[in-house]
């Protein structure tokens, strides 16, 4: 069988890339590890071709001189620099109509390297409304590649070009690739004198856009109009403000019926187990291991899709980097700047994605010192546990008239991880020399965000959600499950199963060191799957409490499991144990990502060691006042 | 490195970009150097020629960051950037025209 011919998708960030990728691959495409900016490349199958064939979706860049890790990648890439990877065989160069000049100069800087190329002139419906209109044959005659007009919100959008790439493939196939290693520039790019080359290469540009192409200098009014209030000083931080209260009141308002559906779906099976299921050990690990555990997860889905949903439409429409724009300035004086914002922002749903994001920084020390502080915004997976014990603690009241107090109790812990990463990065960044790196960020126009691209992004993020659970949640849970109920008490027994457990018994020999802290043995026990998975903690505590409690826990989870803690914990405790929380660096992932991103041991080792350090004083000064105050 | 500010050839070249005010139309007339830089400002220039801040560019300020008016949005080729005032200073600049922009 002869090996499936690699596209590779390469434009301009916000060329909108990933939408066609999304289109060209379909349902078929392999999700990636995490969602969001794509740092790394992200491959799927090309589907409705004859021949198998592979594309690749690569990083946005503006050049082949990178001045940014990621751009580096995306360079690497179609060089075939990089270990393990074949050089794509065929580049579809991906261009913004309405933003053409810009995509055509690094389409000329491609065709330079002397590769089959294929230009996708995206976004092609925006342009038209906008009165742009594009000779596709001249262009690309002048040019002397393909061009092919798509519109990746339609599936009809995207057919041309799928024809196109089916004729190039069986063309392809049959004819072996003329190899062009030999082509001039792969070697000597590096140190490819230009000195008046871009001047030349943007005059050869103007006079092809100049007959081809007829545009009106304007941009539409509206987008102008609406950039006067998301930018201004004020009012734009006020926009940028009320849209995470927005936000984060939404997590906990808008989830609750559907979260009220998987409770009772769960709240059913638990019950039919428990009546119909003759007794034993079969039993016991359906009701307390399995279901306590994964359902007390599970339920927190709506909850992590809707946080999703808003990270992806404020990507979508272009408004991120107007407030990385509008924070540029405050976060410099903790050296980092309006570039750092958009990596910790998607930290707020995963670190791993937020850390590798990082790579669109050029500037080394702010880049470390955002891969430092990104585990501090509060991720995803945080979500479960701050719900579970917020549910359980907080009583549900309306202040002020529109909020809900535990919905502010939420904001109130998002606020500690932002302001505390603000205090780290400023500590971070007085003891580093300070050098200028510029900003030139591109303020895209904005754009309606496209249903079928929001789809696929949230489909992504459930099925990586739904993998957890079945992977790591699941066999975590089984193991906690296995350690609470093994060995069994002794006959003559004074306390309950539970203790005589392996839990148990880890559980008291760790509770001495989380004793300053007012932890109790459950919660010290909760922490170590933590590690695997931070969501974990709750299903650990939910098994926990489910084995210790003669199952009283497994009928109405976490609902149940709250009432538990509500009768095992004190307030200042669980304040505590948010505290921790919001420090530690919970989760085996976050540190492996780290140490690949940072290619240091030092630095990892530093990374988890300061955290630890903030996590314990932070649980520690917060039981100490609390119960000082109570 | 041709770059580095030619008075010979720049005669009118006075402003810069970072002197500019919200709403003024101008056209690019030179880049200049930027020791904040240091080593880099060569790389920095070609960026900032990349993305189409090249000498006879129309551009267009529209709008300024919260403290210091920095950073600041400027419109170059139907294309919004944001850049910082150390950037903005790299770019000589003549006054073409005062818009009035948006609403607000």
């Amino acid at each position: 069988m002869l090996a499936p011919i690699r596209f590779a998708l390469i434009g301009n960030p916000n060329c909108g890339k990933t939408s066609l990728f999304n289109r060209l691959t379909g349902a078929r495409a392999k999700v990636a590890n995490y969602p969001g900016v794509t740092v790394e490349r992200r491959s799927g199958a090309l589907t409705g071709l004859a021949n198998p064939a592979e594309i690749l979706d690569l990083p946005g860049t503006y050049s082949l001189f990178v001045t940014s890790p990621d751009e580096q990648v995306a360079r690497d890439m179609i060089l075939g620099k990089i270990a393990g990877e074949t050089r794509p065989d065929v580049l579809i160069a991906v261009v913004d109509a309405t933003n053409l000049r810009l995509g055509l100069r690094l389409v000329m800087e491609l065709k330079t390297l002397n590769r089959p190329m294929i230009l996708a002139l995206n976004q092609m419906d925006a342009a038209r409304s906008r009165g742009i209109s594009i000779n596709t044959a001249g262009l690309s005659r002048e040019i002397g590649i393909p061009v092919i007009e798509t519109v990746a919100v339609s599936r009809h959008g995207v057919d041309a070009l799928r024809n196109i790439l089916a004729d190039h493939s069986r063309e392809w196939a049959n004819k072996p690739l003329a190899d062009n290693t030999q082509t001039l520039s792969l070697s000597s790019i590096d140190e490819l004198s230009r000195d008046d080359s871009i001047e030349e290469l943007y005059k050869h540009i103007e006079n092809i856009i100049a007959a081809q192409v007829i545009q009106p200098d304007e941009q539409p009014l509206w987008q102008d109009r609406l950039d006067s209030i998301v930018m201004h000083p004020i009012l734009g931080l006020v926009v940028l403000f009320s849209i995470l209260l927005v936000i984060f009141n939404a997590v906990f308002a808008w989830a609750t019926p559907i979260t009220d559906v998987i409770k009772a779906g769960t709240t059913i099976l638990s019950a039919a187990i428990t009546q119909y299921m003759p007794e034993g050990i079969l039993k016991n690990f359906l009701a307390d291991g399995l279901i306590a555990g994964i359902g007390a997860v599970i339920v927190f889905l709506p909850q992590i899709i809707i946080l999703f949903f808003f990270i992806l439409v404020l990507e979508d429409t272009g408004y991120l980097t107007r407030a990385a724009f509008l924070l540029d300035r405050p976060m410099r004086g903790l050296g980092i700047s309006g570039r750092s914002f958009i990596p910790l922002l998607s930290s707020f749903a995963c670190a791993v994605p937020g850390i590798m994001s990082t790579r669109t920084i050029s500037d080394p020390r702010e880049r470390f010192i955002t891969i430092m502080i990104a585990p501090l915004m509060t991720c995803s997976a945080r979500l479960p546990v701050y719900a579970l014990i917020i549910g359980a603690f907080i009583p549900a009241k309306t202040v002020w008239g529109i909020f809900n107090q535990q919905g502010l109790t939420l904001f109130a812990l998002y606020l500690a991880g932002v302001v505390s990463a603000a205090i780290v990065a400023w500590v971070m960044r007085r003891n580093q020399p300070r050098q200028e790196f510029p900003l030139l960020l591109e303020l895209p126009s904005y754009r309606w965000p496209m249903a079928y691209h929001l789809l696929m992004g949230l489909r992504e993020r459930v099925w990586i959600f739904l993998r957890r659970v079945g992977t790591i949640i699941l066999s975590l849970s089984i193991l906690i499950w296995f350690l609470c109920t093994y060995p069994g008490a002794p006959a003559n027994a004074l306390h309950p199963a539970i203790e005589y457990s392996f839990a148990g018994q880890l559980g008291s020999l760790m509770q001495p060191i989380f004793a300053p802290l007012g932890f109790n043995w459950q919660m010290c026990i909760a922490l170590i799957p933590a590690m695997g998975a931070r969501e974990v903690a709750v299903s650990a505590l939910a098994t926990v409490y489910a084995v210790g409690g003669n199952g009283s826990v497994n009928g109405g989870l976490d609902t149940a499991l709250g009432t538990a803690l509500t009768h095992s914990w004190s307030l200042p405790v669980a304040l505590a144990y948010l505290a921790w929380f919001v420090y530690a660096p919970q989760c085996i992932s976050t540190i492996a990502v780290v140490r690949r991103e940072t290619n240091s041991i030092k630095a990892t080792t530093y990374f988890a060691f300061y955290l630890f350090a903030l996590a314990y004083f932070a649980a520690w000064a917060t039981f100490q006042l609390a119960t000082l105050l109570s | 490195m041709n770059l580095a500010v030619n008075p010979s050839l720049t005669p009118a070249a006075s402003l810069r970009l970072d002197q500019c005010k919200k709403g003024a139309q101008l056209r690019v007339v030179n880049l200049l150097q930027q020791p904040l830089f240091g080593a880099q400002d060569e790389r920095v220039t070609l960026r900032l020629k990349e993305l189409g801040f090249l000498p006879g560019a129309l551009l267009k300020v529209i709008g300024f960051g919260l403290m210091g008016s920095d950073p600041l949005a400027v419109q170059v080729n139907g294309t919004k950037f944001a850049l910082r005032r150390a950037e903005a200073a790299k770019i000589g600049v003549e006054f073409v025209g005062t818009e009035i922009i948006g609403s607000v």
